[in-house]
């Protein structure tokens, strides 16, 4: 197993933490839909995910979750107030382009919101930035600039202030350190290498 | 949908021996004597569905997929009547041995809807009371006549349960319908192309189709003989239909502002390749169907409304129990992405399963009979799906 998986199922099962038991789950990018297929066999939830890509879409009913293919904004528009029990944003938010609209109607269809992001303001990417000049190349983010989707380099503080000045409480959040694994408690914006956070109104 | 899916070259090898091919294959008819009581109340003492079966259904009679067929498709989905034939079944390249609709693993049928002309009982048929065609004397089709006399069929068959059902355009209707009138037999739906209800731009397009039928004189309020009838009008509601099947992009690939090759200044000839081509469908048409039976099953689509029969969308999908695959073509302009998107998302606002997913192509409504890779992934995937356990000591 490569380093990213691995680093992958740790976040997955934080979340699969905060997952309630046959819960309705919604995952806004859900890539080839491996968070929802773990959350289906570790808490039997009922689960549908959304995104842009049609090959996306394929692998994840190929292994058997429901996916949308299509504008998450139009999709959750289509959804009565508090449809969903649980509304996932795992490494999404920084390739959206009205990351605050989709957070806010998030918290509208669902009764929480989780958000997982790589912390651009780990100290490695600092330096890396620092001494390079160059964009951030690292295991998660391996394109040059010029072979990347448009994604927002998002922080822990930039994170924790909106938040606060869009009146959305953070019920618990998780910083882990640079090996995605181990809690970091201390200067989390400095220290964490992932962070998640899980958001009600 | 379209006739020129599929022909292949005459000088190729025994087509009909390819491998992935079902080969050659018969129709048979179901014959029910029972009374059939429509849903609008009126009888008939009986009726004959023509099918195709392709695979074999297993010792558990649950491997059953069926297929629907579009406004002028029948029964024929895959495979050789003859190895003369011009083209194969309407479906061949989806359904197979070792296709995306595996027939070594499904027991595949498909039948012409109740109404149709190609086999099956429809106004073209003869009332035992008269000895005459029924022509307009025959009740009313919707949609659901045709489910309910295909659940006989499957009975008849010794289905027990039903893999998939799988249908584009209209197919994609009596596919939806199936699992919501038959929630314990059907598994999963892929319904393609399709719509919950017709826009106003669709009924528009039928009835333009159906005065063109009505208006010729040879229709004669649709008492006609078998071999007679409004020959020209139905050649015009074909020409017209076919245009809606294509798209600009398609048509301007295909014929582009190509001149005929004899073509003669006057202007009642044909100058333009698409002018002859439209001709053609036109004249191949009126061959194989029956005015009739067109004005039947337009009727049927447009009065096709699930929201309207249900009280809504969720409530049409309450009872449901498959699991839905939708899927839009970009370039389809008679049931566009967003009418098969509406499908999906009224499915999970009633707490269903069901996926949506869209091809990009410029082919129009049709692009569901596409030969595309990306479309045979998707649906073997449907059906057959990969069975992954997660490892949960990680």
């Amino acid at each position: 197993m490569n380093k990213i998986v691995v680093k992958r199922t740790f976040d997955m099962r934080i979340i699969g933490d905060w997952v309630a038991p046959n819960s309705r789950v919604l995952d806004l990018g859900c890539g080839q839909g491996e968070l929802l297929d773990y959350l289906v066999q570790a808490k039997q939830v009922s689960a549908v995910g959304v995104d842009l890509e049609f090959a996306n879409i394929a692998a994840c009913v190929r292994r058997g979750v429901a996916a949308y293919q299509g504008d998450i904004a139009g999709f959750m528009g289509a959804f009565p107030e508090k449809h969903f029990d649980r509304v996932i944003c795992s490494r999404t938010v920084q390739e959206l382009s009205d990351p605050a609209g989709v957070i806010i109607e998030g918290l509208r269809v669902g009764q929480a919101v989780t958000v997982g992001f790589v912390n651009h303001g780990f100290w490695k990417n600092r330096v890396a930035a620092l001494v390079s000049g160059r964009k951030v190349r690292n295991a998660v983010y391996p394109t040059a600039w010029f072979e990347s989707r448009p994604a927002n380099p998002v922080t822990i503080a930039d994170f924790e202030d909106f938040c606060r000045t869009k009146g959305i409480r953070v019920a618990r959040r998780v910083h882990l350190s640079g090996d995605w694994k181990t809690r970091c408690a201390v200067w989390p914006n400095l220290f964490a290498g992932y962070a998640l956070y899980d958001l009600t109104r | 949908m379209t006739d020129d899916v599929e022909a292949l070259p005459a000088d190729s090898a025994p087509r009909h021996l390819a491998p992935g091919d079902v080969g050659l294959v018969q129709s048979r008819d179901f014959v029910c004597d029972r009374s059939f009581t429509f849903k609008n109340g009126q009888a008939i003492p009986g009726f004959t569905l023509r099918y195709e079966t392709y695979g074999e259904l297993n010792a558990t009679r649950d491997n059953a997929v069926v297929i629907c067929h579009a406004l002028s498709g029948d029964h024929h989905c895959a495979g050789w009547h003859s190895p003369a034939d011009r083209k194969p079944g309407w479906w061949n390249n989806l359904i197979g041995p070792g296709k995306a609709v595996d027939t070594r693993r499904f027991f595949v049928i498909c039948a012409n809807v109740l109404g149709g002309c190609q086999g099956s009982t429809g106004p073209l048929s003869t009332d035992p009371a008269t000895g005459q065609p029924y022509g307009i004397t025959f009740p009313p089709v919707t949609i659901r006549d045709m489910v309910n006399s295909q659940k006989l069929l499957l009975d008849h068959l010794g289905v027990a349960g039903v893999h998939a059902v799988i249908g584009g355009s209209m197919g994609g209707m009596i596919a939806t319908l199936f699992a919501i009138e038959f929630p314990d037999l059907v598994r999963r739906v892929l319904a393609m192309a399709t719509t919950a209800r017709e826009s106003a731009q669709a009924i528009a397009f039928n009835e333009v189709g159906r005065q063109a039928i009505m208006q010729d004189t040879a229709w004669n309020k649709g008492s006609y003989a078998r071999d007679g009838g409004p020959r020209v009008g139905l050649a015009i509601a074909r020409m017209m239909a076919h245009i809606t099947y294509l798209s600009d992009a398609s048509l301007d690939r295909k014929f582009g502002r190509r001149i005929q090759k004899q073509a003669s200044v006057g202007v009642s000839d044909a100058q333009f390749e698409v002018e002859s081509y439209l001709l053609h469908q036109g004249q191949s048409f009126i061959n194989r169907f029956d005015a009739n039976s067109y004005l039947y099953i337009t009727r049927a689509l447009d009065q096709y409304d699930l929201a309207h029969a249900y009280g809504s969308l969720e409530l049409a999908f309450a009872p449901v129990q498959a699991e839905f695959l939708v899927v839009g073509f970009t370039s389809d302009w008679l049931f566009p992405p967003g009418q098969n998107r509406d499908i999906a998302l009224a499915l999970l606002r009633a707490g269903r399963r069901a996926s949506y997913a869209e091809l990009s192509t410029d082919r129009g409504h049709d692009s569901f009979l596409l030969e595309s890779d990306e479309l045979y992934g998707l649906v073997r995937g449907f059906l057959e799906r990969d069975v992954v356990v997660f490892d949960f000591s990680i």
